[in-house]
């Protein structure tokens, strides 16, 4: 494998790209989670690379913490997702009126 | 090394343990009173404030920077003395709110979890830890937002605070991931140290890294490109926990930001005023403008405090050029925390009561709700900044080290100037409310008041008067802590 450091970088900054482009774009609420899912893999991906590339390891314990942080806040988003589901039929943010200034 | 008796760590145990232990009790017995989960973490909190302010007369104070993950310095303790009393005012404010709803021990248990998060981000010296204790403070909130499962505001309010949250922790942790390609560490003075003689080709990267920071701390502080959510979140949350984000989470997103941005920013030599400068005004004009158009009590309430995280950004804006600045910023994130979460339980009383927030219902409260009301116009008063009271003394610091700085750059008066022109506009629509609440309405029957509310009350009136007579207290402490940053600076 020869792969450099620059590889991996590009990799993630087109992650991130795909993130904020999901997240400025889409109103579903399911589709705006995942943006940030891809996000925080692309943050992952970077201290990865970066921890092979450098003389510490320590991002990637950092990595570590970070998928299961996510893992816990998805399972959080997940479930008030579903709570909204059942109120609103719908997971469309847009489409949620109740507070306006 | 950090020792196993030192602040944090025995704040972690005793904290977590109590927040473990609530939601086991509510499995293993049925019948028990909310009051008592109440009581429980009523007690666990006292006793932990007592602990770090006992541990701050006796023990000793490190420095501001270590090599381990977590310190035990002046900033830290000043901020977990506050994190902790908003948990308290919060925890007595929800005694009459939660009691005839069910999952009361979560309900506290969250509060307890959320309180180690926001006493962590304070200590943390490490960026791994300050984004696990981020975290660990965040994620109790999302769930707190929307623990009223049958009211769609809250639902809504709910979603979108989670939406924005995840998306502020995951910038934060890709500028984390910038920060340690660039220096390959993650330890904030090591982190610093790399920065300081950093070199020009990498500068960029380290711009972007320090950005990324201001905006992902920036989501929790609400200031104004990142402020979307938070008027939605305060009015739709139960107010109680409003309380908790206005004057917690809030207040936590300014610890990590004097921690991370400020001395970030001082190791890059980079001039940073002017972009925390147009940030700084934009957002209390924004906020204060907003909030005069508002006819419901909490969503006014939250944009002001939109409007208050401007007047705290500019002590940050001017630290380098003025000390003074950065002490007003720490003396108002602890005002701001007491006068914010009393308005905020005032309001909790007032949806108790008269079931609606909007402006025009509760006409007659002085006479109806006397002590309720009498808290809320304090409180807003010193929002307002009116002399005897603490609100008027931070930013009279605030708007002084905007002068003071302007020596060096003349359009840092523009600072002092908007800043007074806000807190005369705030006066406005704060005056409106006292008006209503007192010149108006010719219902006279009195209203039962919670004796929860009232004693977060009283506890208000006698801090926020007690500490505009007497401020000297606080103001040697923020000196102390300024100092021993610069020290550590250095």
């Amino acid at each position: 494998m020869n792969n450099t450091l620059i590889d991996f970088v590009i990799v993630s900054i087109t992650l991130l790209s795909i993130g904020i482009y999901g997240l400025a774009v889409k109103r579903n609420a399911i589709r705006m989670l995942f943006a940030i899912e891809i996000i925080i893999n692309a943050a992952n991906l970077n201290l990865i690379s970066f921890a092979r590339f450098l003389p510490h390891s320590s991002g990637q314990t950092l990595a570590l913490f970070s998928i299961a942080i996510a893992a816990a806040e998805v399972a959080v988003g997940l479930a008030l997702i579903i709570v909204a589901y059942r109120m609103y039929k719908n997971v469309d943010i847009a489409e949620f009126r109740s507070l306006k200034g | 090394m950090i020792e196993i008796t030192s602040t944090p760590i025995v704040l972690i145990i005793v904290l977590g343990i109590a927040g473990v232990i609530l939601p086991i009790i509510s499995i293993t017995r049925k019948n028990v009173s909310s009051k008592l989960y109440g009581a429980i973490s009523l007690a666990v909190l006292i006793s932990s404030i007592l602990f770090v302010i006992y541990q701050l007369t006796s023990s000793a104070i490190l420095s501001s920077f270590s090599e381990d993950v977590l310190t035990v310095d002046l900033l830290g303790d000043l901020f977990a003395i506050s994190m902790l009393l908003v948990a308290i005012m919060t925890t007595v404010g929800s005694f009459d709110f939660i009691r005839k709803k069910s999952y009361s021990s979560i309900y506290f248990s969250l509060i307890l979890l959320s309180t180690i998060g926001m006493v962590l981000v304070a200590y943390s010296t490490d960026l791994v830890m300050l984004f696990v204790a981020w975290e660990l403070m965040s994620i109790p909130t999302y769930i707190l937002a929307g623990f009223l499962k049958k009211n769609p505001s809250s639902n809504e309010a709910a979603l979108k605070y989670f939406l924005f949250g995840a998306l502020s922790s995951a910038i934060i942790i890709y500028g984390i991931s910038i920060t340690y390609g660039i220096t390959g560490s993650t330890n904030i003075s090591e982190v610093i140290r790399v920065f300081s003689t950093i070199d020009a080709e990498m500068l960029p990267l380290a711009l972007l890294a320090v950005s990324m920071f201001i905006a992902g701390f920036g989501f929790k502080m609400g200031l104004v490109p990142f402020h979307m959510w938070l008027p939605d979140t305060y009015e739709g949350s139960p107010p109680t926990i409003t309380a908790l984000l206005a004057a917690g989470t809030k207040k936590a997103g300014f610890a990590a930001a004097i921690r991370i941005i400020i001395i970030g920013t001082i190791a890059l030599n980079f001039d940073w005023t002017l972009a925390l400068g147009i940030i700084a005004i934009m957002t209390m004009t924004i906020g204060n403008i907003a909030a005069i158009m508002q006819k419901n009590l909490t969503r006014m309430l939250a944009y002001s405090s939109i409007g208050h995280a401007g007047y705290i950004l500019i002590g940050l804006a001017t630290y380098p050029l003025s000390n003074i600045g950065l002490q007003g910023s720490l003396f108002h994130i602890i005002n701001h925390a007491v006068m914010k979460c009393a308005a905020f339980i005032a309001v909790t009383g007032i949806i108790i009561t008269i079931k609606t927030t909007y402006i025009d219902k509760i006409k007659g409260l002085g006479v109806r709700m006397p002590i309720t009301a009498l808290g809320l116009t304090i409180s807003l008063l010193a929002l307002a900044g009116v002399p005897p009271l603490n609100g008027f003394w931070s930013k009279l610091m605030l708007f002084g080290a905007a002068l003071d700085a302007g020596s060096t750059y003349s359009w840092i008066y523009w600072l002092a100037i908007a800043g007074v022109l806000n807190s005369a506009l705030s006066l406005a629509y704060y005056g409106w409310v006292i008006r209503k609440m007192y010149f108006e309405g010719d219902r006279t029957i009195s209203i039962k008041e919670p004796k929860s509310i009232i004693s977060v009350m009283i506890f208000s009136i006698l801090f926020i008067v007690g500490v505009g007579v007497y401020p000297d207290l606080i103001i040697q402490f923020t000196e102390k802590i300024i100092f021993q940053l610069t020290m550590a600076l250095n």
